[in-house]
């Protein structure tokens, strides 16, 4: 899948800070087959070109300057690969908010808030890995791969850290106890998919609970918070926060049929890890409510897949049960429940933008 | 935009003038300014006992707190917390006495000793309340970076006994450490203040550092006192100094002294580490009747060590293999044995409980008789820390 060449930063003659480089150069990873041509993240990145690069520039030297023995591990998580989405939205939000309070460009806070967002979600990503015994992430080795799960740790806690001081040093009381509570749902949320590992009994709500806590909270939590900094009312703090929760949980029910969909290479990771693992998503969840196969598949899980074949019985089962179908539906219902909350912002790339964001979440399984 | 507190340089000087003034072979106790009675603190008042259901209080909260639902996590915060009973709660005790130290109000009411059962991100509108929750704090962060530290250093023990993550797994040590670093984050944002959520997010970052400093120490860093005295004071002394600070500021006083709370509690962890160094050498596992050495084992070169160093050069080369080779953590002890190097840090030990000492003495006057004698209490604490055993 081609990456759009246009440089679509300067369309609209919107102002740079500086020489703004084409879009291309964002080394965007490419996409998998789900792919449609309508939109492409560098598309969407235009409004926010300069401030994604000066927030690579800035993560990086956070974490090599202070440590150069932590300088490869900061390469690896924060060199190219990751798309750094959420950052993105944060500055996204940032400029769209800023457009309807009429500040003439976003803060240093704004800029702070993206960094910090970025490095609460690496350090948690960081950690998992060590969690789940994960050897690849976005294509590449894992840091505790590279260099073990006390180096993993070290590092997470060293993000985890790093994100609390700056956070800390915003002096925002309402934005510290949005991002804190992130960080408890965070840690909420990967003790109640241990707990509940093969537990057919899974509700939809339950998952819907789970996604939050995994995905949607710190994406919502990020958004109201960029809106705070550009001093809008309430009722759009609020539209920022649902935003953000809807575009999150589309993403992560995405995210859960693509781990059914597509081949390891496309992930950057192993395939179909959470039905195998225990973890039941979306289309599992849908697929044992169903009046025909649901049963057999409810016992093939709750056998933990000993049997050799049970766990290929299994996917089939949930395709078959029109398990995919169903969490694709799911996906456009929370997809349009973000459009909607967007609908307060003032015309502008940014919201433009942002509205292009839902398309292109969406847009890898449809 | 962002300015950045120095690490304790006053430690370092202090460090090196520890050494100068010990080579005058002075008794300990004699280094403390004029003025220190004889009379041991330790016998007016039981510093423990003081607010000992204060104490149980917060620490039945703080049990409560981690109560996720998953069993195997409970059960791995438990037998945290339980390694941590033997003269731990020094943190807490330390805290809630400088708290009523500071106060004008005297003992605190019995309400306060009830267990508060509100969820963690709820503002305390009780001053002593939110004084409750720098404890619970601190503890939380204390112990989540105990349980990261075992996982990264790849400890088998933990004071003598098995370490959590060879008990439970490195998973459940880091999820278990995350856990509860999480839940003092949400503790912390609901105090509302900024300085003090500004106060124990750097502690939790230099926690960070001081773990890291350990791991990249240099051949040149391990030999050297100074990055002693750095890493010590990032890894126990800034933890102890901020939250005394921060219960300072919530107890309404006035910024020269809450820096002497800081003082205080710099000192005071200062000395506690420098103690727990030497009873690795003095003290003796349970099992063997023998010292532990955990600190050889570990390649760790601490304060006897170091000292010794400086009168037996051959120690040198051991520091910088880190005790690897067949033999050495043997020869390290019988050569700090043959040295000053013990005496010489219990000298630092002691000079550092003074300094504690001066900064509590240095405070204005108690307002009110239990205020004085939650004075006291943290006096004897200097004492105890210098005198305990295990």
């Amino acid at each position: 899948m081609e990456e759009a060449s246009t440089s679509g930063s300067s369309v609209d003659g919107e102002f740079l800070e500086n020489n703004a480089l084409p879009a291309t150069s964002l080394a965007v990873e490419p996409e998998g087959k789900g792919l449609s041509s309508s939109v492409s993240s560098s598309e969407i990145l235009g409004p926010v070109v300069a401030d994604m690069q000066q927030l690579t520039v800035n993560l990086r030297s956070v974490v090599g300057e202070r440590h150069p023995m932590l300088m490869a591990a900061a390469d690896q998580i924060f060199g190219a690969g990751g798309k750094k989405l959420r950052p993105a939205i944060v500055f996204l939000v940032a400029r769209a908010t800023a457009e309807l309070a009429g500040l003439r460009n976003i803060t240093e806070r704004h800029r702070r808030l993206a960094e910090i967002t970025e490095m609460i979600h690496t350090a948690s990503l960081v950690h998992d890995d060590v969690l789940d015994d994960c050897s690849t992430r976005r294509g590449k080795t894992t840091v505790n791969s590279l260099y073990g799960s006390r180096v993993a740790v070290l590092v997470g806690d060293y993000l985890f850290a790093q994100s609390s001081w700056f956070l800390a040093n915003l002096d925002n009381l309402e934005v510290i106890k949005l991002i804190s509570q992130v960080i408890a749902d965070f840690a909420n949320g990967e003790i109640s998919q241990a707990a509940s590992l093969f537990d057919t009994d899974i509700t939809l709500q339950q998952y819907m609970d789970k996604s939050f806590y995994k995905t949607a909270t710190l994406i919502a939590a990020s958004c109201k918070s960029s809106a705070v900094f550009s001093g809008v009312s309430e009722e759009v703090k609020n539209a920022m926060f649902e935003y953000g929760r809807h575009l999150g949980l589309a993403f992560q029910v995405v995210d859960d049929i693509l781990d059914f969909t597509q081949t390891s290479e496309q992930l950057g990771k192993p395939q179909g890890q959470d039905l195998a693992t225990g973890n039941l998503t979306a289309p599992v969840v849908f697929a044992l409510s169903h009046p025909h196969h649901g049963a057999e598949l409810e016992a093939l899980v709750q056998s933990e897949f000993a049997e050799q074949g049970s766990l290929e019985r299994a996917f089939a089962l949930v395709h078959t049960a029109g398990g995919m179908s169903a969490a694709r539906s799911l996906a456009r219902q929370e997809a349009d429940l973000a459009l909607e909350a967007l609908r307060c912002l003032p015309a502008c790339r940014a919201k433009r933008s942002l509205e292009m964001m839902v398309g292109y979440v969406l847009d890898r399984v449809y | 935009m962002f300015k950045r507190s120095k690490p304790g340089g006053e430690v370092i000087g202090l460090l090196l003038d520890s050494v100068a003034a010990a080579q005058s072979a002075t008794p300990p106790w004699r280094l403390a300014p004029a003025g220190w009675e004889d009379v041991r603190y330790a016998e007016r008042v039981d510093p423990f006992l003081l607010v000992k259901a204060e104490i149980d209080s917060v620490s039945e909260r703080l049990r409560r707190g981690i109560l996720s639902g998953i069993p195997v996590l409970e059960r791995a915060a438990e037998y945290f917390f339980k390694l941590g009973a033997e003269g731990k709660r020094l943190r807490p005790t330390m805290l809630l006495l400088m708290a009523s130290a500071l106060s004008t109000v005297g003992p605190p009411a019995d309400f306060f000793l009830s267990v508060d059962e509100r969820p963690a991100n709820i503002h305390p509108m009780e001053q002593r309340r939110r004084q409750q929750r720098v404890a619970e704090i601190t503890e939380m962060i204390h112990v989540a970076s105990l349980m990261h530290d075992d996982v990264i250093d790849s400890a088998n023990t933990r004071r003598g006994l098995m370490a959590l993550n060879s008990v439970f797994g490195n998973k459940v040590a880091i999820l278990a450490g995350d856990f509860l670093l999480a839940r003092a984050s949400v503790t912390l944002a609901a105090l509302r203040d900024s300085e003090v959520i500004q106060l124990l997010s750097q502690v939790i970052e230099d926690l960070v550092t001081g773990e890291i400093l350990q791991m990249t120490s240099t051949e040149e860093d391990l030999l050297s006192l100074e990055f002693y005295a750095r890493k010590t004071f990032f890894k126990t002394a800034s933890l102890m100094a901020n939250s005394c600070k921060a219960i300072a500021l919530l107890g309404g006083q006035p910024a020269a002294v809450a820096q002497l709370a800081h003082d205080y509690g710099r000192h005071l962890g200062l000395a506690f580490q420098v103690v727990d160094d030497v009873l690795d050498f003095t003290g003796s596992a349970l099992a063997l009747g023998k010292p532990a050495l955990n600190d050889l084992r570990s390649g760790l070169a601490t304060a006897p060590v170091l000292f010794a160093a400086q009168e037996h050069p051959e120690l040198l080369p051991l520091i910088q293999r880190k005790f690897r080779s067949a033999g050495d953590v043997d020869t390290a002890q019988r050569l700090v044995f043959a040295s000053r190097g013990i005496e010489r840090a219990r000298e630092l030990a002691a000079q550092h409980a003074s300094l504690a000492v001066c900064a509590v003495e240095a405070m204005p006057p108690a307002a009110t008789t239990h205020a004085l004698q939650c004075r006291d209490a943290l006096l004897a604490i200097t004492e105890r820390v210098l005198t305990r055993s295990k």
